[in-house]
C-alpha cells in the first residue's frame, strides 16, 4: 500500500520564503548592508568618531592622485599576475602526477594537501619569515648548494618571491579540484587516442585541457579573487615593505581605516578594489569565450 | 525580486546614515554611589607591566569585592588599530589607558572621552601639578589623565661596552665615532627602528633640534622644521647608518623580519649595543637581557655641552570612555591606580615615575625611586627639555618620517628629495586634519 503524501505544517506559497529566512537574514546582514554602507561611506569624510561629511566622490578623485594608491593597486595586480598562472600551472602538474595509478597515491594526496589545511594562520606565516631571514633555513639550503644567499627582506622582489612562494605552497585546494576533474575524465578517451598513436603530450593537450576548460576557468576566477584581497602574508611576513614592495591594496584599505581613521577613503579604496576584481574576472569570461555559450 | 532589492537598499541607507551620525548614545552622569557592577580596562605593553598591573587589579578586587575588573592588554603593535575599531563600534572598554596623540584623534572637540572634572570627587585631582593636568585637557575638557612624564633617552649594554673597553658616548661626534671600533668586532654601538617605534626619526629631530632650537612640529600643529632641517636631519640618520653606528634598514628586516627591536634575536643576543627607548617603557628592554646589564647613558649634546632639543610627553593617560555605564566606579578604579599608596607599591616604575605625588612618595618611602625609569627621569630634568606635539605621535606622520628613512637607507632617493617629500605630505596632512 503507499503511503499518501501528508503536508502536516500546511505548506503554503509562502513557505519556501520562511525555509530560506535565515539565508536572506544573513545575507542581508553582513552583505548587502555592509556592501551598501561601504559604498556610502566612501561618499564621506569620516574618521569613525566624529559625524561624516558627505563629500561627493572627493575620495575617488583623491585616489588617482594618491601615489600609494597607484603604487599598492600597481602591487596587486603584479602580484596576481605572477601568482595566479604559477598556482594553477603548479597545482595542474602535481594534480596530473596524483591522477596516476601509483601505490599509496591516497597518503602523498594527502601530505600534499596539509599546507592548505595549515592556511595562512600565524604560525605558518612566522615560521615562514623565519625561513627567509638572512640565516634563515633558506639561506643556509642555498649556501649547501653552492649558491650565494638572498637577502630576502631587503631586496624589492625577493621580498614579494616570498609571499609568492607562501601562496604557492598552499595550493593544496586548486590541486584538488584538478584533480577530482581529471578523474572525471574517463579513461576510454585515452585508450582510444592511444590506438590511434596518439603520444601523452598529444593527449594532454586534445584530450585533458579541452575537458579540463571549465575547471581552469574556476579556479582561475577563484583564485584571482583571493589574490587581488591578499592582506595576511605580506602584513604579516614584510610589513609592506622593503620600499612599499609588498603593500597591496588590502594592506592601504587597513592602514587607512584603523591607522589613519579615514574610513571615508578606505572605503572608497575597497569599492575600486571590487571593482578592478570584477573587470578583471570579466575580462576572463569574455577571454575564453564563455559570455557567449553561457549567457 | 526588485522589491526585495529595494527594501533592501532602503534598510541599507537608512541603517548606515544612522552608523554615520557617530556614537550618539547618552553619557551616563555620576550617581554619587558605588554600585556591583563589572569594568573593563585596557592597556598595552610589555611583560613588566602586565605583571604589576594585573597584581595591582587583584588588590583592587580584594579591596573592592563587589567592582570586579577585567584586564584588557597586549603589546603596542596594532593596538591603535584595536581601539581605533572599538571606539568607532562603541565598545571600547570603560577604563583605557591612552596615547597622547589619540586625544586629537578621537576627541578633538573634547566629547570623544568622559568629562573628567565631573568625577573630581573620586579622583583627587590635587596629586597632579596644574601643568601635567593640561596635558590631558582637549577645548578645555579634562580627557585625561597623565599617568606618568617621560622622553626617550639612550640606554646601553653594559656587558658589550665593557668587553669592547667603550665608553657610553656623550656628544653625537662620539657616538658616530663608536660605529668603527664596535663593527670592527661584528657589533653596533646602538640600533634604531623604523617600524612602529621610529626612534630612527626621533633622534634625528633632537639632533636638528638641538642644532636650531626649531621645534620640528609645534604644539598646535604646525611644521616648525624647514625643508633643510629636514634635510640634515635625515642626513644625519644617513651618517650614523654609513659610520656602521646602527644597522641600515636592509640588514635590520633581513635579520628581524618585522619583529620589534625588544624581540630581536640580534639585541637578545648582544649584537647590539644600545637603544632609544622611553623611561617608562624601558623595562621590556631590560627584561630581555641579564639583570642590570641595560645602564642609562648620557644625553648627547654639541661640542659645546649644548644638550637642549630632547623631548619629554606625557607617556601616557588613564581615560574614561564617554559611553561606561558606570562613571562613579570607573573613577574609583582610576583613582585607586593612580593615587593609591598600595597600588603604587606594587606597579613600580613599570608605567614610568608617577606624576601623581601621593604615588611617587609611596615608591619613594618604600625604596622603589631606582631603576632606569628614575635614571632617564633624572636625566632629562638636567636638561632644558621641548615638549613633543599630540601631532607629532599621529600614526600617519609617523608613516611619513619612516618613508623618508627607508627610501634614504635603500639610496632609493636622496636625503633632499626626502626631505622635499616629507615637507609637502606633512603641510598637506597637517592642513586637511586641522580643517
Amino acid at each position: 500500500m503507499k503511503k499518501k503524501y501528508r503536508n502536516p505544517i500546511g505548506v503554503k506559497s509562502y513557505t519556501g520564503l520562511l525555509l530560506i529566512m535565515p539565508f536572506i537574514a544573513g545575507f542581508v546582514l553582513f552583505t548587502a548592508y555592509p556592501f551598501i554602507s561601504s559604498f556610502l561611506l566612501g561618499l564621506t569624510d569620516y574618521n569613525g568618531i566624529r559625524t561624516a561629511d558627505f563629500i561627493g566622490f572627493d575620495n575617488y578623485k583623491r585616489m588617482f592622485m594618491d601615489s600609494g594608491f597607484l603604487n599598492a593597486a600597481g602591487v596587486t595586480l603584479k602580484y596576481t599576475a605572477i601568482l595566479v598562472p604559477l598556482k594553477l600551472i603548479f597545482s595542474l602538474i602535481t594534480a596530473i602526477v596524483l591522477n596516476m595509478q601509483i601505490k599509496g597515491m591516497g597518503v602523498y594526496r594527502t601530505l600534499f594537501y596539509i599546507p592548505s589545511i595549515l592556511g595562512s594562520n600565524l604560525a605558518v606565516v612566522i615560521m615562514w619569515q623565519f625561513l627567509f631571514t638572512s640565516d634563515g633555513l633558506v639561506n643556509q639550503l642555498l649556501e649547501i648548494a653552492g649558491l650565494a644567499p638572498v637577502g630576502w627582506y631587503g631586496d624589492t622582489s625577493a621580498a614579494m618571491g616570498i609571499i609568492i612562494l607562501l601562496r604557492l605552497w598552499e595550493f593544496g585546494s586548486t590541486m584538488v579540484i584538478f584533480l577530482n576533474a581529471l578523474r572525471d575524465i574517463p579513461k576510454e578517451y585515452y585508450e582510444v587516442a592511444k590506438v590511434d598513436g596518439c603520444g601523452k603530450i598529444r593527449g594532454f593537450f586534445a584530450i585533458t585541457l579541452p575537458l579540463l576548460k571549465n575547471v581552469i576557468f574556476l579556479n582561475l576566477v577563484l583564485q584571482i579573487i583571493a589574490a587581488m584581497q591578499e592582506f595576511n602574508a605580506p602584513y604579516m611576513i614584510t610589513g609592506g615593505g622593503p620600499l612599499k614592495s609588498t603593500y597591496t591594496l588590502g594592506m592601504l584599505i587597513y592602514d587607512e581605516m584603523f591607522s589613519y581613521h579615514d574610513m571615508g577613503y578606505a572605503n572608497a579604496v575597497s569599492w575600486i578594489m571590487f571593482v578592478m576584481i570584477a573587470l578583471i574576472v570579466c575580462i576572463m569570461t569574455r577571454l575564453t569565450g564563455r559570455g557567449r555559450t553561457d549567457a | 525580486m526588485k522589491k526585495l532589492i529595494l527594501i533592501t537598499a532602503a534598510l541599507g541607507c537608512l541603517s548606515s546614515l544612522s552608523a554615520c551620525n557617530g556614537r550618539k548614545s547618552q553619557v551616563t552622569a555620576p550617581d554619587g554611589k558605588l554600585d556591583k557592577c563589572t569594568l573593563r580596562f585596557s592597556w598595552w605593553g610589555g611583560d613588566d607591566r602586565h605583571e604589576a598591573t594585573l597584581e595591582a587589579i587583584e588588590l583592587w578586587n580584594e579591596k573592592y569585592p563587589d567592582i570586579t575588573i577585567l584586564p584588557e592588554y597586549g603589546g603596542w603593535d596594532g593596538w591603535t588599530e584595536k581601539i581605533t575599531a572599538q571606539l568607532s563600534g562603541g565598545t571600547e572598554p570603560d577604563i583605557l589607558q591612552i596615547n597622547y596623540d589619540w586625544l586629537i584623534s578621537f576627541s578633538p572637540d573634547g566629547k570623544g572621552f568622559y568629562d573628567l572634572n565631573q568625577l573630581s570627587d573620586r579622583i583627587d585631582l590635587t596629586q597632579f601639578d596644574e601643568d601635567v593636568l593640561k596635558f590631558g585637557q582637549v577645548d578645555g575638557v579634562l580627557n585625561g589623565i597623565t599617568v606618568s612624564v617621560s622622553g626617550r633617552g639612550l640606554f646601553y649594554n653594559s656587558d658589550i661596552y665593557r668587553r669592547l673597553g667603550a665608553e657610553y658616548p656623550r656628544t653625537w661626534t662620539e657616538l658616530i665615532a663608536l660605529g668603527e671600533k664596535f663593527s670592527s668586532e661584528g657589533f653596533y654601538p646602538l640600533d634604531l627602528d623604523a617600524q612602529s617605534g621610529g626612534t630612527a626619526w626621533y633622534l634625528a629631530i633632537v639632533y636638528v633640534q638641538q642644532q636650531t632650537g626649531r621645534q620640528f612640529i609645534t604644539l598646535d600643529g604646525q611644521l616648525g622644521f624647514t625643508e633643510a632641517d629636514i634635510k640634515s636631519a635625515l642626513d644625519f640618520y644617513k651618517a650614523l647608518e654609513d659610520n656602521k653606528v646602527i644597522r641600515t634598514v636592509n640588514i635590520r628586516t633581513d635579520e628581524d623580519g618585522t619583529a620589534a627591536l625588544y624581540q630581536s634575536p640580534e639585541f637578545i643576543s648582544g649584537r647590539i649595543g644600545g637603544v632609544l627607548e622611553w623611561g617608562s617603557s624601558v623595562g621590556k628592554y631590560e627584561m630581555s637581557l641579564a639583570e642590570g646589564v641595560l645602564e642609562a647613558g648620557p644625553m648627547l649634546s654639541d661640542e659645546n655641552g649644548n644638550n637642549s632639543g630632547w623631548m619629554i610627553k606625557p607617556s601616557l593617560l588613564y581615560t574614561i570612555s564617554a559611553n561606561t555605564k558606570y562613571p562613579d566606579e570607573a573613577a574609583e578604579f582610576l583613582d585607586f591606580i593612580l593615587n593609591d599608596g598600595e597600588a603604587a607599591k606594587v606597579l613600580g616604575t613599570s608605567r614610568g615615575i608617577p606624576a601623581s605625588h601621593t604615588a611617587e612618595k609611596s615608591l619613594e618611602e618604600n625604596g622603589l625611586l631606582t631603576g632606569l625609569a628614575k635614571e632617564n627621569d633624572r636625566l632629562l630634568e638636567e636638561l632644558d627639555t621641548v615638549t613633543i606635539s599630540p601631532y607629532m605621535e599621529i600614526a600617519q606622520m609617523k608613516t611619513f618620517y619612516n618613508n623618508a628613512i627607508e627610501q634614504v637607507s635603500f639610496n632609493a632617493a636622496t636625503t633632499e628629495e626626502a626631505a622635499r617629500e616629507m615637507y609637502v605630505s606633512i603641510n598637506e596632512y597637517l592642513e586637511r586634519i586641522k580643517k
